[in-house]
C-alpha cells in the first residue's frame, strides 16, 4: 500500500516537475520584479495620493521633459558612436581592434558617475587639461550628454559587434560578390542586426533616463535627482516621492512595448555567441583612418579612468583611503554576489523556458524586461513601499534589501543571457536525456547547466558587474552602515577629500576589473567541450 | 502478442502546416522496421511522436498495448516510456565522459552504482570501446561517437530503440561497418527497432519491413522484395529505380559484398 502511494506520488511529482520548477522561478520574478511595481500601483488604485502638491508646480514637468530629452540625446549620440564602432571592431580589419575594443567597452562595467569624476579631473577647472571654458562645457547639459553617451556607447558597440558575428556568413559572402564592403555593411549587415541595434537603443535610453549620479555631479537638473531629494535629501517628503514617480509607469510600459515590437525573440536569432572564422572585411585605403577612430574611442574610454588613478596618486589618496572606505567594498561585493547568484538561478530556469518556448515563458521574459526598463526611481520607491515595514526589518534593515533591489532590476541579464546561450545549443541534448529516463530537474542540473557552464559563469559575472556599478537603485534604500562602494563614493564626493574620493573610485575600478578577469579566467577553465 | 509500437491514425500539424496525415503503423516485438521517405516527409516528426516529445494532433500511440499519447496529449512523458533514441547528430552530452554518457540514463532510472559500472563496461566492450570510459565525446573519432551513441541507447535495455538517420553523416565504408554492428546488436538483443532513413539500401540492410512515408502519409509497408514487385506509387517505383544496387541485394559484412535478402 505504502509503496503504491509512493509510486503514485512520485508519478505525480514527475508529471508536474517542470511546471513546479518554472513556478518557483516565476515566484522569484514576481517577488523581485513585479511586486514593487504592483504594490505601488495597487496602493494608488486603492487610495490615490495627492499628486497635486507634487505636480502642481511646473518644476516636475520640466524635470521630466528634461530627463526625457537628455536620455534621447544620449541614446542618439551613443548610436552614432556605437554602431560604426561595433562594425569596425566586429567585422573589419582595423588595426588592434580587439585591444581597442576591450578598452572602449570597459566603461560599461563602471558606474557612469565615476567616469564623470574622471572627466572632472581632466577637464574640470583644476583638471589636467582643464580651464574655465572646458569646465563650463563639462558642467552643462551638453557635458552630461557627452559623458553619458561615452559611458553607454559601449553597450551599442558590444551588442552590434556580437550580433554581426552571429549573422550567417553566406548573407555577407553573397553580397560581397556584387558590392563593395561599405555597401555590404550598410545594405546587408546593419539591417540584419537591426534587432540588436534596437535592443541597445532601448537599454541605453532606460539607463540614461534612470541615471542619477552624472546629472547630480555635473549640476544638471534631472528627474531622478528630484525623487532622490524627496527620499533622502533636503526636500525630504516621501509622500511626494511616491506621487512623483507614478507618471513614470507609462515610460516603462512604452519601453517594454518598443522592446516587444522591435526586439523580442529576434534577439535570440542575432545575438549569437558563435566564433566567426570568416574573413574580415578589408578596409583598404580606409584602414588607417578607421584604426585611428577605434583607438580614439579606446582613448576616450580610458582617459577618465587614468585621470582617477592620476588624481588618487597625488596627495596621499591611496594612503588615506582605508580610513574612509569602511565596509563599503564588502557590502557591495557580498550583496552583488548573492544577487548575481539569484539572478543566474532564476535566469537558468526562465532563460531555458524562453529558449525552448515553454508556455508562460514570454510573459516572464516581458516582466523582467519591464523591471529593467522601469526608471530606477519608480522601481526604488516601489521597493521601499513593499519592504519598509516593521515586520520586514530583517530584510529592509540589512544587506538583503540591496540583494532584492539588484535582483529586481538586473534579472533581465540572467534571463536574456541564458536564453541566448541555451537557444544556440541543440534541444536534442535534453531530449536524449528525457528519453533516457531523466526528469526535468535532472535534465536541468545534469545536462543543461553543465553544457552551458560557460554561459552560466558569464551571466553570473555580468550580473555581478551590473550590481557593482549600480548607484541609482541602491542609493534609494541602502541599509544603515550597509552602503555599497558606489554610494560611499557618491556621498563622499560632495564633501570628502578629492584624492581620497579618486582613490576610492580607482579601487572600485580595480575591484570590478579583478572580478571580470577572475570570472573570465574561471569561465574559460570551467567549461569543457 | 501485443504490438510493441502501434500508431493509430496519427496526424500532426506544425505552425498550421500538415506534417502527418492519419498514419497507422504497427511494429511487433523484436521486429526492425525502417521508416523511409524524402526530406520533409514527416519521418522525424513521427519518431518524435513515438518518443513523446511531441503530441499528435489526432490519433493515438500505444506501447506494448498501453496508450501513451492521444488526441493532442502526451499521457506518458518521454522519461517513462523506456525507449531509447539515437538522433541524427547523436546528441552525445559533451560534458560527460563516455561512461558518463552511458551511466546517465541508468542513474536516472535508479540503477545502483556497481551495476551501472558493470553494465557500462560490458556494453562498451560489446561495441569495441573498452578502455574509452574516461574519454569525452570531443576526443573520439566519428565512428567511435556512433558506437557510443548506440551503446548509450541499448545499455538500459529499452522497450524499443528509435534511430533518426544515425548514419547520414558517415562515409560509405564506416556506414557499412556500423550497419553490421547495429544489425548484430539488435539481433542478439531481440530489440524492437524503428530506423529512420532516406536510403533504401540502408533500410534493406537492417530492416525486415520498410514503411514508405510520402508527404506525411504511409503509402506502402512491406519487405524490400514486396516493394520491388508491387510499388504502390510512382514515388516508391522511383526509390527502387534509383538504388545503386538491385532491390533484392543488400550490403553486409566486412567485404561489403552484396548478399541475397531472405524474405
Amino acid at each position: 500500500m505504502a509503496a503504491a502511494v509512493g509510486r503514485a506520488l512520485t508519478r505525480f511529482l514527475r508529471a508536474y516537475e517542470q511546471r513546479a520548477i518554472l513556478a518557483v522561478a516565476a515566484v522569484g520574478v514576481a517577488v523581485f520584479c513585479v511586486l514593487p511595481l504592483g504594490v505601488l500601483l495597487a496602493r494608488v488604485a486603492l487610495s490615490p495620493p495627492d499628486a497635486t502638491s507634487a505636480w502642481s508646480s511646473s518644476r516636475p514637468w520640466i524635470l521630466a521633459a528634461r530627463s526625457t530629452g537628455l536620455a534621447l540625446a544620449v541614446t542618439a549620440v551613443a548610436l552614432v558612436v556605437g554602431v560604426p564602432l561595433g562594425v569596425l571592431v566586429g567585422r573589419t580589419d582595423a588595426a588592434g581592434r580587439r585591444v581597442a575594443g576591450l578598452l572602449h567597452v570597459q566603461p560599461v562595467f563602471l558606474p557612469p558617475f565615476l567616469l564623470a569624476l574622471g572627466w572632472f579631473h581632466v577637464f574640470g577647472r583644476r583638471g589636467a587639461l582643464g580651464s574655465e571654458a572646458t569646465s563650463a562645457v563639462l558642467f552643462s547639459e551638453a557635458g552630461a550628454i557627452l559623458v553619458l553617451a561615452l559611458a553607454f556607447a559601449p553597450v551599442v558597440t558590444s551588442l552590434v559587434a556580437v550580433a554581426l558575428n552571429g549573422v550567417d556568413p553566406s548573407l555577407e559572402e553573397a553580397a560581397r560578390l556584387v558590392a563593395r564592403p561599405l555597401r555590404v555593411i550598410a545594405g546587408i549587415l546593419l539591417p540584419a542586426v537591426a534587432p540588436a541595434i534596437a535592443l541597445s537603443a532601448i537599454a541605453v535610453f532606460a539607463l540614461a533616463f534612470s541615471e542619477l549620479g552624472v546629472p547630480m555631479f555635473l549640476r544638471v537638473d534631472a528627474f531622478p535627482s528630484a525623487v532622490f531629494a524627496r527620499l533622502g535629501g533636503v526636500d525630504y517628503a516621501p509622500g511626494e516621492a511616491f506621487a512623483l514617480v507614478l507618471p513614470l509607469a507609462p515610460v516603462a510600459l512604452a519601453l517594454l512595448g518598443l522592446e516587444r515590437r522591435f526586439v523580442g525573440r529576434r534577439s535570440f536569432a542575432v545575438l549569437g555567441l558563435r566564433a566567426s572564422e570568416r574573413d574580415r572585411l578589408k578596409l583598404g585605403r580606409w584602414r588607417a583612418a578607421a584604426s585611428a577612430l577605434v583607438w580614439i574611442a579606446a582613448g576616450l574610454s580610458g582617459a577618465p579612468v587614468l585621470a582617477l588613478f592620476w588624481r588618487a596618486g597625488q596627495g596621499d589618496g591611496f594612503a588615506q583611503m582605508g580610513a574612509w572606505v569602511g565596509r563599503a567594498p564588502w557590502n557591495g561585493l557580498v550583496s552583488g554576489a548573492v544577487a548575481a547568484t539569484l539572478i543566474t538561478l532564476v535566469g537558468l530556469i526562465v532563460g531555458h523556458a524562453v529558449a525552448r518556448g515553454l508556455p508562460g515563458s514570454r510573459a516572464l521574459d516581458a516582466l523582467v524586461v519591464l523591471a529593467f526598463v522601469t526608471p530606477a526611481p519608480l522601481l526604488g520607491v516601489g521597493i521601499i513601499d513593499v519592504w519598509n515595514r516593521p515586520a520586514l526589518r530583517p530584510v529592509y534593515g540589512t544587506l538583503a534589501i540591496l540583494v532584492v533591489g539588484y535582483a529586481g532590476r538586473y534579472m533581465v541579464i540572467g534571463v536574456r543571457t541564458l536564453a541566448v546561450v541555451i537557444s544556440q545549443s541543440s534541444p536534442q541534448l535534453e531530449e536524449a536525456a528525457a528519453v533516457a529516463g531523466a526528469g526535468f530537474l535532472r535534465r536541468l542540473t545534469g545536462i543543461v547547466a553543465p553544457v552551458h557552464a560557460r554561459g552560466l559563469a558569464f551571466a553570473w559575472l555580468l550580473a555581478l558587474v551590473f550590481c557593482l556599478r549600480d548607484l541609482e537603485t541602491a542609493i534609494l534604500f541602502y541599509p544603515p552602515a550597509g552602503e555599497p562602494t558606489t554610494v560611499r563614493i557618491f556621498t563622499l564626493e560632495a564633501n570628502g577629500p578629492e584624492p581620497v574620493v579618486a582613490a576610492l573610485a580607482s579601487a572600485h575600478v580595480a575591484i570590478t576589473a579583478a572580478a571580470v578577469v577572475v570570472g573570465a579566467w574561471r569561465a574559460s577553465r570551467g567549461a569543457r567541450g | 502478442m501485443r504490438d510493441a509500437i502501434a500508431l493509430d491514425s496519427v496526424s500532426l500539424a506544425l505552425r498550421g502546416q500538415p506534417v502527418l496525415d492519419s498514419v497507422s503503423l504497427v511494429v511487433a516485438p523484436g521486429e526492425t522496421v525502417a521508416l523511409l521517405g524524402p526530406s520533409g516527409s514527416g519521418k522525424t516528426s513521427l519518431l518524435r511522436i513515438v518518443l513523446g516529445l511531441v503530441a499528435p494532433l489526432s490519433g493515438a500511440v500505444s506501447l506494448d498495448g498501453l496508450v501513451v499519447s492521444r488526441e493532442g496529449r502526451v499521457l506518458l512523458p518521454p522519461e517513462e516510456r523506456a525507449l531509447a533514441v539515437v538522433f541524427q547528430d547523436l546528441a552525445l552530452w559533451p560534458h560527460l565522459t563516455v561512461a558518463g554518457n552511458l551511466g546517465f540514463g541508468l542513474a536516472a532510472r535508479g540503477v545502483p552504482g556497481t551495476e551501472r559500472r558493470d553494465r557500462t563496461e560490458a556494453m562498451l566492450r560489446r561495441v569495441g570501446l573498452q578502455g574509452s570510459e574516461k574519454r569525452f565525446p570531443g576526443e573520439l573519432s566519428g565512428g567511435q561517437r556512433q558506437r557510443v551513441a548506440i551503446a548509450r541507447a541499448l545499455v538500459h535495455e529499452p522497450h524499443a530503440v528509435l534511430l533518426d538517420e544515425p548514419l547520414s553523416n558517415v562515409d560509405v565504408d564506416l556506414r557499412r561497418d556500423l550497419l553490421e554492428l547495429f544489425a548484430e546488436l539488435f539481433r542478439e538483443r531481440k530489440a524492437t527497432v524503428v530506423f529512420v532513413t532516406h536510403d533504401l539500401r540502408e533500410a534493406s540492410a537492417i530492416a525486415g519491413r520498410v514503411a514508405i512515408l510520402e508527404a506525411g502519409r504511409v503509402v506502402q509497408v512491406g519487405s524490400v522484395g514486396e516493394l520491388s514487385r508491387r510499388p504502390a506509387t510512382p514515388f516508391v517505383q522511383a526509390l527502387i529505380d534509383d538504388r545503386a544496387l538491385p532491390a533484392r541485394e543488400i550490403l553486409t559484412g566486412d567485404s561489403g559484398r552484396p548478399q541475397q535478402v531472405s524474405e
